[in-house]
């Protein structure tokens, strides 16, 4: 099974330092949920992965990439 | 710490010291006799009984209400806590039936206060495992994703 990684923090500090907390407002989840996010511990529903790239303006696979594992 | 993550460690605490509460209630007074004897033992029992769903849904509402309080992933935990839940509940039915069954096997009868305990106990063992569920599966998703 592969792991998904994503470059949420790379992208937050792209986006004029947004904070954790705008971020999460933005796409409709805890601050917790972002960070738990960031630090690989939760691989969000393809929903909460789409609100994510939408609030970067970015494409999907541009947030979220699947390693072979 | 997240709101759901917080709402069910004040609902362990205030699970334990109910539980701690009533079995220090029945030691002091000996056993349990004391609810047929006592009424105080009696109307501390209703409150329990009153008192624990009262202040479960008082938090739940408090927390759940909020905008932006519980996502998907406070979900996901919810849903894996009821497993725990439910679980406990069957457990302390089995300890209750085997343990009534084997002290009052030649008496043939199980006061009647026990009714009362066992719904007690289910009461208070469902949102406290419901809670340390909860707990669990907080520190599972930030220890191994």
């Amino acid at each position: 099974m592969g792991r998904i990684q994503n470059r949420i923090r790379r992208l937050r500090f792209d986006h004029n330092e947004m904070t954790q907390e705008e971020l999460a407002n933005s796409v409709g989840c805890t601050r917790q949920t972002i960070i738990a996010l960031e630090q690989n511990k939760y691989v969000p529903s393809i929903e909460l992965a789409f609100r994510v790239a939408k609030a970067f303006g970015v494409p999907l696979e541009e947030v979220f990439q699947h390693e072979d594992g | 710490m997240a709101p759901l993550q917080k709402r069910a460690l004040y609902s362990f605490i205030i699970g334990l010291v109910l539980t701690i509460a009533l079995i220090a209630v029945l030691v002091i007074q000996g056993d349990i006799t004391a609810f047929d004897r006592d009424p105080n033992v009696r109307y501390v029992m209703y409150a329990v009984l009153i008192g624990v769903p009262l202040i479960y849904g008082i938090l739940c509402d408090l927390t759940l209400r909020k905008p932006r309080q519980i996502d998907e992933r406070d979900r996901l935990i919810i849903e894996k806590s009821s497993r725990a839940q439910w679980l406990a509940v069957i457990f302390l039915l089995v300890v209750w039936t085997i343990a009534l069954t084997e002290i009052y096997h030649d008496e043939r009868q199980v006061p009647v206060a026990f009714l009362t305990l066992i719904f007690v106990s289910a009461l208070i063992i469902s949102p406290l495992a419901q809670s340390l569920g909860i707990l669990l599966g907080y520190w599972r998703m930030n220890h191994n994703g």
